[in-house]
């Protein structure tokens, strides 16, 4: 067996720098990254990165940050395994290999003009980040915009300052809502889907935006279609184990979509009739 | 940084797993630039005094005597690596779990049987905490390697989930079904390299058994290549009965 | 037709020996009873030249079972990709497994392109054989359509009384023909003879299923709910045989591995299989065909119905190896026949 080097390749990493680490909760820590090229990572909102480590391997990373910021980038990653608990003792000044980004985004060019509905359930936030920021950046291009927020209790809530200042927003309806109140609460407490039935929304130039844990959104589609928005308009970010990240290793497959290149951004109207989707 | 000091220490078990570490030849070297070994009865006559980071222990707890060590040993190592059959399974120890304790000790001992303190074979994991497992009988050279780097690095290491059967094919051995042999590859986990397959033997079983084995399709499976169940009961019960306590005495 | 050559039988031996003094020549060879594996060989009497499928189909010599995919120096800070390959003869490439590696190359090539793959695939050269009759009652070809050539080879084998018609396919192939100096034309004689074998052909295989290939993406579209999966569910063992026996499977898992210096490494790619416990979980714990009815579901839909709409073509080849090396006997032929029955 020979080996040589391969200067073209899919599994060329592209070295970067963490210039930002903070712990979010027990679980998740928050990144800033640049890329040691000084480019921009150039993604859609939405899109995914394989965070690489050598020794430690590589894992999907949803891109948590607006294209709108452009020296850097954000992820949030949760210690759930190999490579995201190495991911955890690193901090600012650490190097780490980035892939991608992979996948397709939120349709922005669809989206504009229109009415925004997004709804975040527990982690949803963190791909969904990226839609949001980038919608807020560019307020104008867009219609009315509500933001539902939920999650399991008040300490849960990631981005918190941020989520404030979009609460305080006059151009943005916000709600949220926690499933298990604590002392300090003074929001809502229940399901997520307990507060869209009250939104006010035009159905026919609404979309829907929904990220969140799996079991979230059959319920939450449930309700946008009451509110009679249209299939096509609601997108979700679907979230499976990825390992090539380029529609090639089959661990990401959703029926016949690879999620890693044909998603994780599906209109419900494209996966409503696939039985391993939702 | 000082490397960090390790000790193995064996129970109820063969030594045959130290041997396997005595004996990795080259790699043994490069294994002793990394870490201290500062116990080890079958190569070395030092001992720790209770001084070290990283435990590695084989054999099963078969008496009271060997919980009150073993607990001892989990509170002096930052980290506890359970390898053999015998620690990570119960192993062969385990057939005693198949007859009354009473039973076995007089049948053993005979009129002396009184003097000896004896339990249940437990796996180390049944009485303490364990961090990395390294399964087999022996333990398969290059896993237990794999394993050393990992707790080094402080990363988990991952036992396989799958069977036997996946890297006995991806090695193209002809199935031992085939010739009309009974193997326990399908249900067992892999991570061994079908070691046994690839050297002419059946798989016994020693590294465990995958955590959903489908026993109604093994049923299937046995009736079609007209396996008596008590066969199949045997193998399995050789290395794999500590899992289950000593029946009651009749 | 100048492209048909011929080698008399008696210089088979003779052929190999020259090939192989030249190049890595890889081979069906009898691996136990019943069990053929490709292998290097340097002499004919090493080859099985009737054999049943090889265990594992020639996918491991253009993905390997376990491949480097990059090396990595920690404390240098380096990372570089690379690639594995090997110059190589596969001599003896049955038209199902000729098949097999069509449907490989079209998923490597489709972009993303996969380099490692395509860069090894072309160091390859193959040389088919034709099968004058069934390997076994397993096989379903016919319905597949890979009973016969399709190309995909630089020399294709075809057995007639005295001698093996050549049919040259490539320059690659013509240069084997002039580096052995064995070869001579074919005459009309020979054609003819090579026209009865494939007459001959016609009469012995048949549909293998009662199916036929046009409805099989249809049948499967329609078998969400259907009672087979069900029955599998029961009877499968997902020890992953019929997935890594399979011309076209593909599915692999990319893992590090460490030196003991702790600092130098390789990132490596491996075969994985859908039937294992843990290859649609997520890092939440979730996984997403937890039932193995389900993962059976799905390594049927990756050969009759999402193959065909991705790249207009089923991913099966009728080798027969998944029923085969089932140990729960689960038979490709009969969960056809049995949805087939459902939806009469």
């Amino acid at each position: 067996m020979k080996r040589v080097d391969l200067k073209e390749s899919e599994y060329i990493v592209k070295p970067a720098t963490i210039i930002k680490a903070k712990p979010m909760t027990a679980l998740e820590k928050f990144f800033e990254i640049e890329l040691d090229s000084g480019a921009s990572l150039d993604h859609e909102p939405g899109q995914f990165v394989m965070v690489s480590i050598p020794g430690a391997g590589d894992a999907p990373i949803s891109v948590s940050s607006s294209p709108t910021k452009r020296s850097s980038f954000d992820l949030v990653v949760r210690n759930a395994g190999k490579l995201t608990g190495v991911m955890h003792r690193l901090n600012a000044g650490d190097k780490i290999d980035i892939r991608g980004p992979f996948g397709r985004g939120f349709p922005i060019r669809i989206l504009e003009g229109n009415d925004l509905l997004f709804v975040a359930g527990g982690l949803g936030i963190v791909p969904l980040r990226s839609l949001i920021n980038f919608v807020i950046d560019n307020r104008r291009d867009f219609g009315r915009v509500n933001i539902l927020l939920g999650c399991k209790t008040p300490s849960d809530m990631l981005f918190g300052d941020e989520v404030e200042q979009w609460g305080q927003r006059l151009d943005v309806n916000f709600n949220c809502t926690v499933d298990k109140s604590d002392p300090d609460w003074k929001g809502n407490v229940g399901l997520i889907t307990s507060l869209i039935p009250g939104v006010n929304l035009d159905a026919e130039k609404t979309f829907g935006v929904v990220v969140g844990p799996p079991v979230m959104y059959k319920f939450v589609i449930k309700e946008l279609l009451n509110k009679d928005i249209p299939a096509r308009q609601i997108l979700v970010s679907l979230e499976r184990h990825m390992k090539c990240g380029v529609g090639k290793c089959g661990h990401c497959q959703i029926g016949n979509y690879y999620c890693c290149q044909d998603g994780p951004v599906f209109t419900y109207e494209e996966i409503k009739d696939n039985i391993e989707a939702l | 940084m000082s490397k960090p000091r390790v000790a193995f220490f064996d129970f109820a078990c063969c030594e045959g797993c130290q041997l396997q570490v005595a004996n990795f030849g080259e790699a043994l070297l490069d294994v002793l630039k990394l870490i201290d070994v500062v116990e080890f009865r079958e190569v070395m006559s030092e001992k720790s005094n209770e001084k070290y980071d990283i435990a590695i222990v084989e054999g099963s707890i078969t008496t009271n005597h060997d919980i009150e060590r073993i607990k001892k040993i989990r509170n002096t190592a930052k980290v506890l690596i359970a390898y053999g059959s015998c620690a990570t399974i119960g192993g062969v120890n385990g057939m005693k779990n198949n007859f009354p304790l009473e039973k076995i000790k007089k049948y053993v001992y005979n009129k002396d049987a009184n003097y000896f303190d004896t339990i249940a074979t437990k796996a180390v994991h049944q009485v303490v905490k364990v961090d990395y497992f390294v399964h087999g009988c022996p333990i398969y050279q290059p896993e237990f390697i794999e394993v050393l780097k990992s707790a080094l690095r402080g990363l988990p290491y991952k036992v396989p989930d799958y069977s036997v059967c996946v890297e006995c094919k991806l090695n193209e051995n002809e199935c031992m079904y085939d010739k009309g042999i009974t193997c326990l590859g399908p249900i067992t986990r892999a991570g061994c390299n079908s070691w046994c397959i690839n050297n002419g033997n059946i798989c016994y079983g020693c590294r465990g058994m995958v955590t959903n084995p489908a026993k109604n399709a093994q049923m299937d499976v046995l009736d079609k290549y007209k396996i008596p169940l008590d066969w199949i009961k045997n193998k399995i019960n050789m290395y794999n009965k500590a899992g289950e306590q000593a029946p009651e005495e009749k | 037709m100048k492209q048909f050559k011929i080698l008399e039988k008696k210089d088979f031996p003779q052929f190999i020996k020259r090939l192989s003094k030249k190049h890595k020549v890889v081979a069906p060879v009898s691996r136990g009873n019943k069990s053929y594996a490709f292998t290097q060989v340097d002499s004919s009497d090493q080859i099985a030249m009737k054999y049943i499928p090889t265990i594992l189909p020639p996918k491991k010599y253009f993905m390997p079972q376990r491949e480097t995919l990059a090396q990595y120096n920690k404390s240098k800070k380096t990372f570089q990709t690379v690639l594995e390959f090997e110059e190589l003869v596969i001599f003896g490439v049955h038209t199902c497994d000729l098949a097999g590696i069509q449907c490989l190359n079209i998923v490597f090539s489709d972009t993303p392109k996969d380099i490692n793959y395509i860069a090894r695939k072309n160091r390859i050269l193959i040389i088919g054989l034709e099968c004058n009759d069934y390997c076994d009652e397993y096989a379903s070809c016919k319905v597949m359509d890979s009973h016969h050539p399709n190309g995909g080879y630089d020399l294709f084998f075809t057995e007639l009384k005295e001698s093996f018609i050549v049919h040259v396919n490539t320059l690659e192939g013509e240069g084997i023909i002039e580096l052995t100096g064995l070869f001579k034309e074919a005459t009309s004689n020979h054609l003819k003879e090579r026209e009865g074998v494939i007459a001959a052909k016609k009469k012995i295989f048949k549909d293998e299923v009662d199916v036929h290939y046009k409805d099989l993406k249809p049948m499967f579209d329609k078998s969400a709910g259907s009672k087979v999966w069900e029955d599998l569910e029961k009877r499968c063992l997902s020890c992953g045989n019929c997935t890594n026996v399979c011309p076209t499977c593909y599915c692999f898992d990319i893992i590090d591995e460490i030196n003991l210096d702790l600092d130098t490494g390789y990132r490596i790619r491996q075969w994985d299989s859908c039937q294992n416990e843990d290859f649609a979980k997520v890092a939440g714990g979730e996984s997403f065909r937890e039932e193995r009815g389900q993962r059976q579901r799905h390594r049927y839909m990756r050969k009759f119905s999402y193959p065909v709409e991705r790249y207009a073509r089923h991913f099966c080849t009728g080798c027969g190896r998944c029923s085969r090396t089932c140990m729960a006997k689960i038979n490709l032929k009969e969960t056809i026949n049995a949805l087939a029955k459902e939806n009469r």
